[in-house]
């Protein structure tokens, strides 16, 4: 272990930094706007660390580094689909550029302006769920990470990642957007410094023959070629390209930065300059996991090799900055989603439970209470959880059961004139039965029918969970036009 | 060294260096987005 006291100094420093800049930055919120969108006026280098940071968390690397280490190169095929799938969004401005037009502040909003208030409230419980959930395994994962690294016990880690949330939680609850925005800004800073840090360090310490000759003798050409690795194939490249084009336009954490965004023009470059940096995101950890095979060999937990080789290479001093850059990277994914899906249960579950929408100041009020209970769900589900397969596939098809749905309604809300509320009804509900009956037969796979197998391949129910949703749209909408006739969109930018 | 882990070796220089470069540019540039941000 050569986490030292330097290395503490330099975490605490970084955690009251994040503190203070949160708190300071509640001065800004003036109304909801200010809350949800930061006033909808982030620039666009603003705009690219805010989304850049919230999509890197510890999790993220972790699950990229567990499978650089179990699929070598291969995995690196997804880098390459997330930067085409979100350059393609950002260039097009696909689905984000009219969301912003609009000025709706989380996307189910959008499918009461183009269907109905009942489809809201479908499309907000659907997307908390699968939006909740999706986070629930943040913390074990980012607990993997620091105990390899830091070298701690789960007692002192649970600490520390309880300090990390109400940290997180407090200064979301106060500043929103506004906290968010400033406070993702220095924790941009800091992850990418510490991964320049962890990734100079793998290089100075793990020659690159070692990596190309561990790759090629452990995993042979499933190593270096994803269609010929059973974890991956076309299912699942077909999958992740339609899941990360679904996810780059609709995601709420993410599309969030899009409806924060100064203009419509802003945010498509925000999001094609930060598809860019997409390949990095995922290879960079990915190169890291493919290391330590080289480093250690196979047979250690996959989630645990990674943060292992980081934890034995990276020097006294810079351990501080790697572990000060992954709690910057942790807590901007958090504050987030943790906005995100607070302001989803308020606004497009509660709020529409009833008849008309809450007053601004008792949105803000429930969306804080929320925040909070999410925190609080947040430490007690990534204790207990079972994941699934690789971390990466349960991230995914928890994500497939909302993305899915929601590009069926969304895209074709825009796109296509016929769409109504029925096709709206049949979407939603067909996208999310694959990635349901995934999570809920994956642990009984032993005592299923044969003809039912198939949906325990998370690959099969994430590429299925977009077809059905796209048939239930094109199908409802077309058989019920006469008895719901669509309702058709005002732009108000 | 194979010549498919070359290849990837290759990609993967590519795409650090593309992260790390949007990196430095947005961090320099950020700051004065960030005085906007906070002015208006």
């Amino acid at each position: 272990m050569n986490f030292g006291t330097i290395d503490w100094v330099l975490t605490i420093a970084y955690l009251l930094a994040s503190v203070a800049l949160g708190i300071w930055a509640r001065r800004y919120v003036e109304n909801l706007a200010g809350y949800m969108v930061a006033g909808r006026k982030v620039k666009i280098s603003l705009g690219i660390a805010t989304f850049v940071a919230t999509e890197l968390g510890t999790v993220t690397y972790v699950y990229y580094g567990e499978l650089g280490y179990v699929a070598g190169f291969s995995g690196f095929i997804i880098g390459i689909l997330a930067m085409i799938a979100y350059t393609l969004v950002g260039r097009t401005g696909f689905i984000i550029e009219n969301l912003r037009r609009l000025r709706v502040m989380t996307i189910p909003e959008f499918y009461e302006l183009r269907y109905s208030r009942r489809i809201r409230l479908l499309g907000g419980i659907i997307l908390f769920l699968g939006g909740v959930l999706n986070m629930g395994i943040f913390l074990k994962f980012d607990g993997i990470f620091l105990s390899e690294v830091m070298g701690f016990g789960p007692g002192a880690l649970a600490v520390i990642m309880t300090i990390m949330v109400v940290i997180v939680v407090v200064y979301t609850i106060l500043g929103g957007m506004f906290s968010i925005v400033i406070t993702d800004f220095m924790q941009f800073v800091v992850l990418a410094f510490g991964m320049l840090v962890a990734t100079i360090a793998v290089l100075i310490r793990v020659d690159l023959g070692s990596i190309s000759a561990a790759v090629s003798n452990t995993l042979g050409a499933a190593g270096v070629d994803p269609f010929a690795n059973p974890r991956f194939g076309w299912t699942f490249v077909l999958w992740i390209f339609v899941s990360s084009l679904a996810a780059g336009a609709l995601w709420q954490p993410g599309a969030s930065k899009a409806l924060a965004s100064e203009s419509p023009k802003v945010a498509k470059k925000v999001f094609f300059w930060t598809g860019l940096t997409f390949a990095g995101r995922a290879m960079i950890p990915m190169f890291w996991g493919v290391a330590a095979l080289a480093f250690f060999g196979p047979g250690l937990s996959s989630a645990a090799a990674m943060p292992r080789l980081l934890g034995a290479i990276v020097p006294p001093g810079f351990l501080g900055l790697l572990v000060a850059g992954m709690l910057a990277a942790s807590m901007s994914t958090y504050s987030a989603y943790l906005l995100a899906w607070s302001s989803v249960l308020t606004r497009d579950v509660i709020a529409c439970a009833r008849p008309e929408d809450f007053p601004e100041k008792t949105t803000v009020a429930i969306t804080r209470f929320v925040a909070g209970v999410i925190g609080a769900f947040l430490l007690v589900f990534g204790l207990w959880y079972r994941i699934p397969d690789t971390a990466f596939q349960y991230l995914y098809v928890t994500g497939a059961m909302y993305t899915s749905g929601a590009l069926g309604c969304v895209a074709a809300g825009m796109y296509w004139r016929k769409a109504n509320n029925v096709g709206a009804y049949a979407s939603l509900i067909m996208g999310a039965a694959a990635p349901l009956g995934f999570l809920l037969l994956e642990k009984s796979r032993e005592v299923l029918p044969a003809w039912l197998s198939f949906i325990t391949d998370v690959n099969i129910a994430g590429i299925l969970s977009f077809v059905l949703a796209a048939l239930g749209m094109i199908v409802g909408s077309l058989a019920s036009q006469r008895n719901s006739p669509p309702k058709q969109l005002t732009y108000l930018e | 060294m194979s010549s498919g882990a070359l290849f990837w070796l290759l990609v993967f220089g590519l795409a650090a260096l593309v992260f790390f470069g949007i990196a430095l540019v947005v961090t320099i540039r950020g700051v004065s987005d960030l005085r906007d941000f906070l002015g208006k």
